[in-house]
């Protein structure tokens, strides 16, 4: 049994015209095995949530501690986040050329379990998890993600968080992209990684449809850099029907688009 | 309207000496003469287009004659460590002068011209027939004072055969090279420099590609703290197929020079040279100059050159220039392509985020980038050898389960 604290968390990220403060006081506790859905308007900062979590060194900490088991990751650097026990499924997942995804998955798999994996069973789990993705086996042999259709992409994302079995995962907008063959592969392959390491997830989402897939537990609203409401399945409903307005600031036009 | 009847009188080199009369001299960007006699050549300075990029006070020592200390080491095998096969390879050691050494076009600068004149004795290696194994020369330097070493490869009509020639050691070596290929020969060579901290290696490679013939020529340079290397090249008859493939990894305050010379004097011959580089902090400073000359006596000509420079961490200097000069319009292609990049932030975040720290990540790219031009090589036992030489360059202050990892990929 897990847990990730987030407690009072403020971040800043520079922009052309100046500091800007993004996250404005976050507050959250997961379990492992609990699911929390993060919904919210556009730029509320959900993503930056998901990234400074992560340690992406755009994002400046400006005060607030995140505890996994009681160690503040904040002051790890995103290896270390990741070897604690932090995944991050980005929406836009990089292209590494040259660096086949078969090197890149045995060399992450080998520093987050401190050992490189006995080669038989590991290229037995790899080829099954693919199979279940249905991923063409080529893509082992291809640069990570590199010319990999946006489907693509976000399968080699839960392809990773099956193998490399993290405590705690943020879904970043994993749902974005995906047509809706594509967007069950991807949710099953969440829930049985989920079924099969009991880890908690974050889901940070702007729409509801995924969460027909991955059911939450919990539904928080994100608005203006902070948690403004937490309910239970229900809140997604009622954000399906009325959208964002209610938690958008004064005069500030709507941009939801909830689907 | 005047119809263009005049012929055009192009001044046609004597190919027993193609560099006697001065029209005929190789290529504009190349102003230096052919010659076997130092006074030749002037003292490099910077304001020579072939040394303008050279840090030449560290390696002043190579412009004059000097006395070899004798004391490197020549061991020649198979690639395996066992005895060659004398039906196929024979190893001679003559005077310089003989045995074939100083036909192979003459010395093109002060730094050759200084080593034929400092050396007495040229290594010659002749190979025929179907070699089962690459030859392995081992190459071990003798410390930090100067020596002179001049090679002679001399492929048969019709060998097929692979060569490794490997540098080790500490050194201060003044290196000659001549590679001359038969008709029908399909030959590779490949240059491995692993010296250790502080050595300096100037070479010059004189290379002929017979008619029909292929070469693949490889550089691959991971060590020293000045290499240069300069290889011209030209062909021996049409039809000539010539590959030059160059890999180099710089470290802070090191300089490494790669100036490969293609004459595309023949008709219907390729070439191809790719070289890719490394660079790892302050001051590491890498120099590619690809010149390709397409002779007016080369119709047909398919040549190509690419240069690309990954800089992992800020401070390093990477100088790429292309020059092509194509003097005959009936061609199939001259391309070149040149890139200077950085290792991107996002795809080190990207790797970070999955438990892999900035020092593995930077490898697992370099790696990457070179094991694309590895694959190339075509030559299994030569293509791992050189993954291994590369596996062993990042291992370097690796503990002993990512040394693991990274070997046995």
């Amino acid at each position: 049994m897990s847990t990730l604290e987030i407690k009072d968390l403020y971040a800043s990220v520079e922009t052309k015209e100046g500091r800007k403060q993004i996250l404005k006081g976050v507050n959250l506790t997961v379990n492992s095995g609990e699911t929390h859905a993060i919904m919210g308007p556009n730029g509320s900062g959900k993503s930056t949530l998901a990234y400074t979590l992560a340690g992406h060194p755009k994002y400046e900490v400006d005060s607030g501690e995140v505890l996994l088991d009681g160690v503040d990751i904040l002051k790890q650097t995103p290896d270390e986040r990741a070897k604690e026990g932090l995944f991050l499924a980005m929406q836009y997942p990089v292209e590494v050329p040259g660096v086949s995804m078969t090197n890149f998955l045995r060399t992450a798999k080998t520093e987050i379990d401190g050992k490189a994996p006995a080669i038989r069973t590991w290229t037995k789990e790899l080829s099954e998890a693919m199979k279940r993705l249905r991923m063409d086996p080529k893509f082992a042999t291809r640069s990570v993600n590199e010319g990999f259709s946006g489907g693509e992409k976000k399968r080699a994302e839960v392809l990773q968080l099956e193998l490399l079995k993290p405590k705690f995962a943020i879904l970043d907008e994993t749902d974005s992209g995906l047509d809706v063959d594509a967007l069950r592969i991807v949710s099953e392959g969440v829930n049985r990684a989920k079924e099969a390491n009991d880890f908690g997830i974050l889901m940070v989402t702007h729409y509801t449809r995924i969460l027909k897939y991955i059911k939450p537990d919990i539904v928080h609203v994100f608005a203006d850099g902070h948690f403004v409401k937490t309910g239970g399945p229900e809140l997604a409903d009622e954000l399906e029907e009325h959208g964002y307005d209610a938690y958008l600031p004064e005069g500030a036009d709507s941009e939801s688009a909830l689907a | 309207m005047a119809s263009n009847t005049a012929e055009l009188n192009i001044p046609v080199a004597d190919p027993n000496d193609p560099y006697a009369i001065p029209a005929a001299m190789p290529s504009s960007a190349d102003k230096e003469p052919r010659s076997f006699d130092v006074a030749d050549f002037p003292t490099p300075t910077n304001k020579q287009e072939d040394w303008r990029y050279t840090p030449l006070d560290r390696i002043a020592e190579f412009f004059d004659v000097f006395k070899p200390s004798g004391e490197t080491t020549l061991v020649i095998s198979n690639v395996d460590g066992t005895p060659v096969d004398p039906k196929h390879v024979t190893v001679s050691q003559t005077r310089l002068g003989e045995g074939g050494s100083g036909t192979v076009s003459k010395p093109n600068d002060r730094a050759s011209v200084v080593e034929w004149n400092s050396g007495h004795t040229a290594t010659i290696i002749e190979l025929k027939g179907e070699l089962r194994q690459p030859v392995l020369i081992r190459v071990i330097g003798g410390g930090e004072d100067l020596d002179a070493l001049h090679l002679t490869i001399v492929a048969a009509d019709g060998t097929h055969g692979d060569v490794v020639v490997e540098h080790n050691g500490t050194a201060r070596l003044a290196e000659g090279v001549e590679i001359t290929t038969g008709k029908d020969s399909h030959v590779s060579a490949t240059f491995i420099q692993e010296w250790d901290k502080g050595s300096k290696h100037v070479g010059n490679h004189r290379i002929h590609v017979g008619e029909n013939a292929s070469l693949r020529h490889s550089v691959v340079t991971l060590g020293g703290s000045v290499v240069r290397i300069r290889m011209d090249q030209d062909f021996g008859g049409p039809q000539g197929d010539l590959n030059m493939l160059g890999i180099y990894f710089v470290d802070p305050g090191e300089h490494i020079e790669h100036r490969t010379m293609v004459v595309h004097n023949h008709p219907e011959c390729k070439s191809r040279v790719v070289y890719k580089g490394a660079l790892d902090g302050k001051d590491a400073h890498s120099t590619w100059v690809g010149n390709a000359l397409i002779a007016p006596t080369a119709p047909g000509t398919d040549s190509y050159e690419l240069n690309r420079n990954l800089v992992l961490t800020p401070g390093a200097i990477a100088d790429s220039e292309p020059n092509l000069e194509i003097e005959n319009g009936n061609i199939i292609g001259a391309g070149h392509a040149s890139s200077v990049g950085r290792f991107d932030d996002e795809e080190l975040f990207y790797l970070q985020s999955r438990g892999i720290p900035e020092t593995e990540a930077r490898k697992l790219v370099v790696r990457g980038f070179f094991g694309e031009l590895v694959e190339e090589i075509g030559v299994p036992s030569v293509a791992q050898h050189l993954m291994d030489v590369i596996d062993r360059r990042l291992a370097r202050g690796e503990d002993a389960a990512m040394q693991a990892v990274l070997e046995d990929k």
